[in-house]
């Protein structure tokens, strides 16, 4: 069953080009000049029930905005989207009662108070049962550790338990849908593994539908079996995480430890040479010849270790990026 | 998982209640807006009680019948109709402003509840009813002094009570809708700093009562603050109704100024409630 629908998602965003200038700012009181900034152009994709995507992207390539069209927070241009079967933009309660939205960047927790109390308000919003309340709060804050947190006010508390708080609050009405807004910027390696690891085991138990954003491949990696890769508003890959270095990436690393003083002079016929430091070598090998490559190198010379990897995949998605970014400026 | 609406009668509750927490955490702060509240209230009535003194027991304007106790009731009025906004509105309209430009607005509408009601009630500003306070204890004098007095003693009913602040609750509903309108007008604009500023130089209007106006030119501000933007019967309604100034009342001044009052509060509400649903479809959120 799919859970989300989209079908040519356009989101175009008229936007004030202020010239440089206090002169040229009183023109500007005057006559304005606008630009279009296509935010998102005609996106398809379905996601069904239970699936945890991954958005990846670089900055303003669109996929803020698209989780911001599928919690009815702006409108679209044009194109359809359905998730849970109602149309987000119409902001129907029933549709609300069933989604949450977490932003890394943003907060909803009242500044000066204890998350507590906030989250006393979702329930009456939420209107959420009593017992289910304190069941559910109590399996979230015993699941991400800040049980004994709850009353202390938000303003006192650290970056990532802020943000375990937020995600606390996000899920307080277990929603069937979640949409996560890069929920580990600018946290530290240790709240970043705990969140990511709260929200493995959070969806493995519950089946939660989830779309994520993030710029951390870590989290992707330990989240996602399904990317999609979006630049310039428009969708380039939608697939397995593997199978982005299948399709994007052309090489594979060779690294190899000659023998003592064994090392040959020159190794550029072989491949592209990344780094030297005898006795060990790592070249960049077309991923079409690297056993034919490899098989001549073990026969023309002694080699006492050989390790054949996949490119950092940091590397692939930037490459990725930036070719996205070739063609549309060709 | 409940199907149901929110109780918003409760929503509010909570929200008044985790302001009164928020509040009590700043405590010196509290009782410092409390006390400039009142310091300046009090600055209000010495300014009227030297006019009076001035006018030596002639009324406001020729003929209206605003003495000094009379105006004691309609100033009372103003200062609960102000402060009843001040507590429950302001605080949110301008919060309402600044989340459209940082565009945190996204919030509000993820919840399943009326985006005006979540708005409009958020916050609550305590310390603005220390003027209240001030303002019942200034009625209380008034009247008081009205119903003792030996020339022509006002005759009080519990019609006239109720009537009263049924008309404060429509002055109350005229402002709010008025401040929502404007601040929803942030939404197209992008920043409405004046707003404050336009909010201050138009219900200074309403401060006084409406026989001021209807001098010469005058009649063109009473006719653009009673029937363009109602500020003027916000609170001359109700003071009028309470403390009875003129009898026999004018014209325009009894039954059908009351009824077009009731009018003008339902004509704003629902102008307003439909300049902010308009406004909202045309919300852009800002960077992430």
């Amino acid at each position: 069953m799919n859970v989300i629908e989209l079908k040519q998602l356009t989101k175009t965003y008229r936007v004030y080009q202020k010239k440089e200038g206090l002169l040229a700012s009183l023109g500007g009181l005057f006559q304005r000049e606008y630009r279009d900034v296509n935010a998102v152009r005609g996106i398809d994709l379905t996601v069904a029930k239970g699936e945890f995507v991954a958005f990846l992207g670089p900055n303003g390539a669109g996929k803020t905005t698209t989780l911001k069209l599928l919690s009815g927070v702006i409108n679209p241009t044009s194109g359809t989207a359905q998730v849970l079967g109602y149309v987000p933009w119409e902001r129907k309660n029933a549709y609300r009662r069933r989604f949450a939205l977490v932003m890394g960047q943003k907060n909803q927790l009242w500044w000066d108070l204890p998350a507590n109390e906030s989250y006393r308000l979702h329930q009456q919003i939420y209107r959420i049962e009593p017992a289910e309340f304190t069941r559910t709060l109590d399996e979230l804050t015993g699941l991400l550790g800040v049980r004994e947190l709850l009353r202390q006010p938000v303003r006192e508390l650290s970056l990532g338990e802020r943000m375990k708080m937020e995600l606390i609050a996000a899920l307080l009405h277990s929603p069937e849908v979640l949409f996560l807004d890069e929920p580990t910027i600018g946290l530290d390696v240790i709240a970043q593994h705990n969140v990511r690891q709260f929200l493995k085991q959070y969806q493995l138990e519950r089946q939660t539908t989830i779309l994520l954003t993030s710029h951390y491949m870590k989290d992707v990696a330990a989240l996602c079996e399904r990317v999609v890769v979006i630049a310039h508003g428009q969708i380039e890959y939608d697939g397995s995480l593997a199978g982005i270095l299948d399709r994007f990436s052309g090489h594979k690393i060779v690294t190899l430890a000659f023998t003592e003083n064994q090392m040959p002079p020159d190794l550029t016929p072989f491949g592209e040479i990344l780094e030297v430091l005898p006795p060990k070598v790592k070249l960049r090998i077309d991923r079409n010849v690297v056993a034919e490559k490899l098989a001549s190198l073990l026969s023309q010379h002694s080699v006492e270790d050989v390790s054949v990897e996949e490119p950092p995949l940091e590397e692939v998605i930037a490459d990725v990026f930036s070719r996205a970014t070739r063609s549309k400026e060709a | 998982m409940s199907e149901q609406q929110p109780v918003l009668v409760r929503v509010f509750l909570t929200f008044a209640r985790n302001s009164l927490v928020r509040e009590m955490t700043f405590r010196t702060n509290f009782f410092i807006q409390c006390v400039s509240a009142i310091s300046w209230t009090l600055m209000n009535l010495g300014f009227y009680l030297i006019i009076f003194h001035h006018l030596n027991r002639k009324p406001l304007a020729d003929g209206s019948g605003w003495q000094q106790n009379e105006f004691f009731v309609f100033l009372a009025t103003t200062w609960i109709v102000f402060s009843i906004v001040q507590a429950f509105f302001m605080p949110n309209v301008q919060e309402f402003s600044e989340l459209i430009r940082t565009g945190n607005l996204d919030f509000v509408f993820l919840k399943p509840i009326d985006t005006q009601f979540l708005i409009s009630f958020a916050k609550v500003d305590w310390s603005a009813l220390a003027n209240f306070v001030m303002g019942i204890l200034l009625l209380t004098v008034g009247v008081w002094r009205l119903t003792t007095q030996s020339n022509n003693p006002l005759s009080l009913n519990l019609a006239n009570v109720l009537l009263y602040w049924f008309y404060v609750a429509c002055g109350v509903t005229i402002l709010y809708s008025l401040m929502i309108s404007l601040a929803a007008t942030s939404i197209w604009l992008g920043r409405n700093q004046s707003l404050y500023d336009f909010w201050f130089y138009i219900t200074n209007f309403s401060r006084y009562p409406m026989e001021i106006y209807a001098r010469s030119w005058g009649w063109s501000l009473w006719g653009l603050f009673t029937f363009v933007i109602p500020i003027l019967i916000v609170i001359n309604v109700p003071a009028r109704i309470l403390a009875r100034p003129l009898r026999p009342e004018g014209p325009w001044l009894g039954l059908p100024l009351s009824g077009f009052a009731i009018l003008a509060t339902l004509v704003c509400l629902v102008i307003s409630r439909r300049v902010f649903s308009l406004a909202l479809q045309s919300y852009r959120s800002a960077s992430s």
